[in-house]
């Protein structure tokens, strides 16, 4: 009974049959149709983790890996535990243009983002709030009715708990808050200036496809950070933010991109 | 007679100047062949001293030539017999020849030329050369010391060509250095050549210093660099010259617009070896403009802008045949003229059925002919994953070719993979992989359509926090206001204490109140109530069925004073008699009472305090 629910509701679900449109046009190879489809998917503000896999995957049949590598992102963020976004991501990075080399001080904070990815956050807030509210409950039962002696022992235990659900929700919250500054070049070739203006010099460049985290914005300017600490400014275009405004209840960045953070 | 007047006369006329030259001995005078003069030109000097006679020619005493480089001297004699009246005559003239090159612009004097004859000393007038920046060509020279130079006639640049001098006209000019392009209007990537030529009709014996402009928007590549000067014949305007190649670089513009190449500057040394007038004479070229084209219209899409040049295009994988899971190595090929460093090659796209490695380039670089060639080479290793044909698509890249000025698209022939299973055979612990299937590649779209709460996390909304706050707060709340309720709920017994003055006082006042109405019993029973109710209240001594030795006793223990104590009793004495005596009822006897009890009460009170 449940299943056919569930059947029922994702049969009626907005865009199923735009989506399953799509999907014929790319396994049919017309990968342009397939694309311009699931976009429109996006643009009507369908978040799936299915949707952009199935985006990253035909951007990168096109050959633009900046855009694939964007949604595997994206389709990650909305499912870290997503496996197919995860291995099509490394499929994306094995033809990346640019090869880090050096130190590599970023590339802890990627895996700390990565690992607490999964957290369930939401769920360990919840928690959290049942278990510190029935801890100070138990307690102040404890302080009025010194007789009952379990009662020291669950508000203990409560408290315990919800001190666990903490660090879960705290993890969650700073793996959320790194993902929020994630970006991928999506120019096919860009050069990183020192400054947010043309005129600046430039020193390297970067292609499209690498992962970087945004830092500041100025103007048309966004300053972004390889994973091997590589600093520079790329112009606003070139970049593209993994969780775009309006996601998750994230602001539009009109200044630092710290400014809207949770 | 007359004639002989006549002949004498004619003789004299004859004899004149020669008497004069022997009277002055020596003549000395000094010309330029140009009075203007380019920075980078030679002046020529001639310095002429005429003798009437034999024998040594004096010390000629140049000067120092403090704003003139001094490039080449040479010297000549001419000697000639004249016969006058049947009387020789003699004359010697000798020439001395100096090239001189201006150290800088503006009015310039060449001082005077000194000789020493015999004890007496000559000296020539100074003369003055107008010297115009390098490069600028001397305005027509109307006062020219001798004939016009016939190089002059050809002042008007001739129709350019491939020869890079044609344009050259040295005009007076000894030693030139020249700059020159191949193509003044390239395209953004396309290759020209920069050659810095000498060209010297002197000897050149050497180069000290050659410094090159910087090439700023270019990427160059050396081609010729010779490190022995070897010249080349050349006729310029009608003037042997010698050409020497000093540079040859290949340039690649990188953005369109107007570009300029700086002068280039060399130090020439001038001369035969070491002893025979050597000296050295600073050379600048002319800067070179260059009008660099945009590519044009119409570039096809995805080209990239580095793809400029003569370039063909071919791909071989190696082998054909394989077994599954066997690598092979697919070959991209690009080979042309052109910038390889900036080429960039098609990619191999995903394809079924076959695992692709990370490629690796090399490229190789060669001049040929003045022209920059180069191969750049792909290789990538792929490794198939099924078995049959696995076909490798043609891969296509768009080049700008300058030459034909059109865009063209290079397109390599497909390949196809034959996949057989991999080799039985093998030895029996070795696995025989006929398949092999290896990780990677893109995965399966998914078919069904999820979604994904985007809702914030609950710590980002507002009622999070203060709900989290809630619990601890409520019950510091909870405990606060029990402790102020303990804290504001009052005891009976010290109710009683704290009111037992006011109610002996109400006592009192009752007792007043039958004072008027001549009740003197129940009066006394009131004071005596009012005075025992506040030592139960107060004292905490119940004085009923206490006898009076007791009730001192239990007043003397709370630290009344014994006058204090018997006043008390004799109150109470008093009123118990007064309560039973027939003249109890008058009304002063009462008020005293009154007074007495309530001064008794007041005096415990303070003294408990």
């Amino acid at each position: 009974m449940t299943g056919f629910l569930l059947a029922l509701l994702l049969a009626e679900a907005p865009g199923a049959q735009l989506f399953s449109d799509a999907n014929a046009a790319y396994l049919s190879g017309d990968l342009a149709r397939a694309v311009a489809s699931y976009e429109a998917l996006v643009a009507e503000g369908v978040a799936s983790s299915e949707l952009e896999t199935n985006l990253g995957a035909a951007y990168l049949r096109q050959g633009k890996r900046g855009q694939a590598a964007l949604h595997f992102e994206r389709a990650l963020f909305l499912d870290p535990g997503d496996d197919d976004a995860r291995a099509d991501l490394v499929e994306v990075r094995r033809g990346n243009v640019d090869k880090l080399e050096g130190e590599s001080d970023e590339a802890g904070g990627e895996t700390l983002a990565r690992v607490l990815a999964p957290l369930p956050g939401g769920s360990a807030a919840a928690l959290l709030m049942t278990f510190w509210c029935a801890a100070w409950v138990l307690l102040a039962l404890r302080l009025l009715r010194p007789e009952m002696p379990w009662v020291a022992t669950a508000s203990g235990a409560a408290f315990v708990l919800a001190l666990l659900s903490a660090g879960i929700t705290w993890g969650a919250a700073t793996g959320r808050r790194m993902a929020l500054q994630r970006a991928v070049i999506v120019a096919q070739s860009v050069p990183a200036r020192e400054g947010p203006a043309e005129k600046s010099t430039s020193h390297f460049e970067v292609h499209e496809g690498t992962t970087v985290r945004v830092e500041d914005v100025e103007g048309d300017f966004r300053r972004v950070k390889l994973a091997n600490g590589l600093t520079g400014w790329v112009p606003a275009s070139a970049v593209e933010l993994v969780v775009p405004p309006g996601w998750a209840g994230r602001p539009v960045m009109t200044g630092s991109p710290r400014a809207g953070q949770p | 007679m007359k004639w002989r007047r006549t002949g004498s006369a004619l003789a004299l006329a004859l004899l004149l100047p020669l008497a004069a030259l022997a009277a002055a001995e020596v003549e000395l005078s000094a010309t330029l062949d140009t009075d203007q003069v380019a920075l980078d030109g030679t002046v020529n000097l001639q310095v002429t001293a005429t003798y009437a006679s034999k024998g040594e020619p004096g010390d000629l005493q140049l000067p120092a030539f403090a704003d003139f480089d001094l490039v080449s001297r040479s010297q000549s004699e001419q000697v000639s017999f004249a016969f006058v009246n049947g009387a020789p005559s003699f004359h010697r003239t000798i020439v001395t020849a100096l090239a001189l090159t201006p150290k800088r612009a503006g009015d310039l004097v060449i001082e005077k030329v000194l000789l020493d004859y015999h004890g007496r000393s000559y000296g020539t007038q100074p003369l003055k050369v107008h010297v115009v920046p390098a490069g600028q060509a001397p305005r027509p020279q109307q006062n020219r010391r001798r004939p016009p130079d016939p190089l002059s006639a050809f002042d008007e640049p001739p129709p350019e060509g491939l020869d890079p001098f044609a344009d050259v006209h040295p005009g007076q000019r000894d030693l030139l250095l020249r700059a020159t392009v191949d193509n003044d209007h390239p395209f953004v990537g396309q290759q020209i050549t920069y050659s810095l030529y000498l060209l010297a009709r002197i000897n050149v014996s050497g180069i000290d210093k050659l410094q090159l402009p910087r090439l700023d928007g270019f990427w160059t590549e050396e081609i010729e660099a010779p490190q022995q000067l070897v010249g080349e014949a050349r006729i310029l305007d009608g003037v042997p010259y010698r050409s020497f190649l000093l540079r040859k670089r290949a340039l690649f513009a990188l953005r369109p617009g107007k570009a300029q190449i700086e002068p280039a500057e060399v130090e020439v040394l001038t001369g035969f070896g070491m002893l025979f007038s050597r000296g050295s004479s600073r050379r600048q070229s002319q800067a070179v403009a260059l009008e660099v084209q945009p590519l044009p219209p119409g570039k096809p899409a995805g080209f990239d802008p580095g793809n400029v040049g003569q370039w063909s295009l071919s791909a071989t994988v190696d082998p054909v045949n394989v077994a599954v899971g066997q690598p092979v190595t697919l070959h991209l090929v690009a080979t042309g003229r052109g910038n390889v460093r900036d080429l960039r090659l098609p990619r191999l796209g995903a394809i079924a059925g076959l695992r692709a490695y990370d490629a690796t380039t090399t490229d190789k670089e060669t001049i040929e002919k003045g022209a920059v060639t180069g191969t750049r080479t792909v290789e990538q290793l792929l490794v198939p994953e099924r078995t049959g044909a696995v076909d490798i698509p043609a891969l296509t890249m768009d080049v700008f070719d300058p030459a034909l000025k059109q865009y063209r698209t290079l397109r390599t022939e497909p390949v196809s993979l034959s996949v057989s299973p991999a080799q039985g055979g093998r030895a029996a612990s070795e696995p025989t992989a006929q398949n092999l299937l290896a990780a990677g590649g893109v995965r399966p779209i998914r078919l069904r359509l999820g979604s994904a709460l985007r809702g914030p996390p609950p710590w980002t909304r507002p009622w999070f926090w203060p709900l989290l706050a809630l619990p601890p707060f409520g019950l510091a709340l909870l405990l606060g206001l029990g402790r102020a309720r303990r804290m504001l709920q009052i005891d009976p017994r010290q109710r009683r204490v704290k009111l037992a003055r006011s109610a002996a006082a109400k006592r009192l006042q009752g007792a007043r109140a039958l004072l008027g109405k001549g009740e003197a019993g129940a009066f006394y029973a009131e004071v005596a109530r009012a005075i025992t109710g506040y030592l139960g209240d107060k004292q905490g001594v119940v004085a009923a069925g206490l006898t009076r030795e007791e009730l001192a006793r239990a007043l003397g223990e709370r630290g009344h004073a014994e006058e204090l104590v018997s006043r008390v009793l004799r109150v109470l004495d008093d009123c118990d008699r007064a309560r039973f005596a027939p003249r109890s009822g008058e009304v002063t006897a009462r008020e005293a009472m009154l007074t007495r009890a309530d001064q008794a009460i007041g005096d415990l009170d303070r003294s408990r305090a």
